[in-house]
């Protein structure tokens, strides 16, 4: 490996990364990571969206950062495949991530990273930096359209992932440790959701949390949404007029269909 | 200040969205002046050398005396949050160099260390890399017959930035798992409705957090080792309070404690 004869390899924090690379080396289902051929502090990843969310069956790829004093240091996470959950191109604020250096741990991993990435995915976004809002269909949308997601570097990300290899099982510290990142931003968006629940019923809320959304959309980089993602947002409504449009035309179609058969049996 | 800045974000993230950054790189320059200047183990000093920094402060100045009565030198440490982690391992080692029969029954402790950590349920692979540093200096140092040497070696190794924080890691994970498997003991000096284990992902484990009383009788236990602390500061009487941790036992390594700071004393 080139990578071998580059780096001091009595340093701990480049040991480390090493056997970080051959732990990941082998592709699970749900997460792969591996450094560049020719930076070791700079890996690609690809994840499999969660089962039973929005973003079931998409794949989203990425970038990680590894600071010099890793693992003292806490990894980036920067997010390249449109989502509708972060944005893409920018550092990740997931409470591991480096906008909060102080709660990470040396003795997480990025394999730990990758799995409170995932677990995440799900969480509201609450209006965290870096976090998106947007509605389901349009997540599920950017879900599909990540199977043809090309990374310059790597290639087509769905090819990433392995079918059937499960990753090793968790350790109890490991899966309470997720889940207490998860939980974290479901106590923050709690915490504000019950001042709402007082002036509005629940309808009303949501068409409020809709139009807030909008706003932010229209607002753009004041409100924190780089113009990329407001780019992708978009497209994504292009498509999805064009794809009602297709509808239209289809059943059009079939009416015409049925009628001219229906003239035929009857009329002759 | 992290946290400041994080409070700041709730409220305010939309009008200015690099506040946490800019608050974050504040502290950054703090920390790079601090490990700038002052490196993470200092050089043995006269215990008299505490006066410079104490000059015009008549309180501190008694207790420099009194402590120069039971003490000849001191070694400073570089104050970044993980002093008594740093401190105490270094004065640990140095203690059981020139001592093999000593050193050879620490490295027993310290061999059989890593496997009641596992079973608490921390990574493996995580634990094996700290573990695995830990014993290649600890047998590094053993291997090294010439007493000059050897120490010259424990302070090179421990200004090694990358080897330097492994070892506190390790006392980190090592306290954090004595605290945890006697939890029942430890869970009556947590302030608040924290579990043991919460203590320890918040307190114990994340590098740069300070250390406390708890955090010391644990580490002590850990490395079944006694710690003397001399506690200045300008509270009333001519004398430093002393403390041995945990109690009852007979200290093998002093340090000298100010508020937010361990240094490590000798006789």
């Amino acid at each position: 490996m080139s990578l071998e004869s580059k780096y001091n390899l009595k340093s701990p924090g480049v040991k480390r990364l090493m056997r970080e690379a051959i732990e990941l080396a082998n592709p699970t289902e749900e997460y792969y990571a591996c450094p560049l051929e020719d930076n070791l502090f700079e890996w690609h990843f690809t994840v499999r969206g969660p089962p039973g969310s929005d973003f079931e069956n998409g794949y989203y790829h990425g970038r990680i950062l590894l600071p010099s004093q890793y693992p003292m240091q806490p990894p980036n996470i920067i997010l390249l495949t449109p989502n509708g959950r972060f944005e893409v191109n920018k550092k990740i604020c997931l409470s591991i991530s480096g906008h909060h250096p102080e709660s990470w741990q040396p003795s997480w991993s990025i394999r730990t990273a990758l799995l409170a990435l995932i677990a995440f995915m799900p969480t509201p976004a609450a209006g965290t930096i870096g976090s998106l809002d947007y509605t389901p269909e349009e997540r599920q949308i950017l879900a599909k359209k990540s199977k043809n997601w090309v990374c310059s570097t790597c290639g087509r990300i769905s090819e990433k992932l392995s079918t059937g290899q499960e990753g090793p099982e968790l350790t109890k510290e490991e899966s309470s440790l997720i889940k207490q990142i998860a939980l974290k931003a479901e106590e923050d968006a709690n915490k504000k959701e019950p001042q709402r629940n007082v002036e509005a019923s629940g309808e009303e809320r949501q068409s409020n949390e809709t139009g807030e959304v909008r706003r932010r959309i229209v607002d753009g980089e004041t409100e924190g949404v780089s113009s990329n993602d407001a780019g992708v947002r978009e497209n994504l409504n292009q498509s999805n007029s064009k794809d009602t449009l297709w509808k239209i035309v289809m059943w059009l179609i079939i009416a015409m269909i049925s009628f001219l058969v229906t003239r035929r049996l009857f009329f002759l | 200040m992290a946290e400041q800045g994080e409070n700041m974000n709730k409220s305010d993230s939309t009008s200015e969205p690099n506040q946490d950054e800019l608050i974050l790189a504040q502290q950054r320059q703090i920390e790079k002046e601090i490990s700038d200047s002052i490196p993470l183990v200092g050089d043995k000093e006269l215990i008299t050398s505490l006066n410079n920094e104490y000059s015009a402060d008549n309180i501190y100045l008694e207790k420099v005396r009194d402590l120069a009565t039971k003490y000849k030198f001191i070694r400073r440490t570089r104050p970044d949050g993980n002093c008594f982690f740093r401190a105490f391992s270094y004065a640990n080692i140095e203690r059981l160099l020139g001592k093999p029969d000593e050193f050879e029954a620490f490295y027993k402790v310290a061999e059989n260390s890593k496997d009641g950590l596992v079973k608490l349920g921390f990574q493996q692979l995580t634990v094996d890399d700290f573990y695995d540093t830990y014993m290649e200096v600890l047998k590094r140092l053993k291997n090294i017959e010439n007493l000059s040497e050897a120490y010259k070696e424990l302070h090179s190794v421990f200004n090694e930035q990358g080897f330097s924080d492994y070892m506190v890691v390790y006392l980190r994970l090592l306290t954090s798992g004595q605290l945890q498997k006697e939890h029942d003991f430890y869970s009556c000096f947590i302030e608040g409705d924290r579990t043991v284990a919460d203590f320890c992902h918040q307190e114990v484990e994340p590098m740069y957090k300070e250390s406390d009383h708890i955090h010391i009788i644990a580490a002590c236990a850990a490395l079944q080792t006694g710690v003397k602390v001399i506690y200045m500061d300008r509270g009333i009487g001519k004398a430093c309070t002393e403390h041995d941790l945990p109690e009852g036992t007979s200290p093998t390594v002093h340090l000298l404690y100010r508020p937010g700071h361990y240094d490590i004393l000798y006789q």
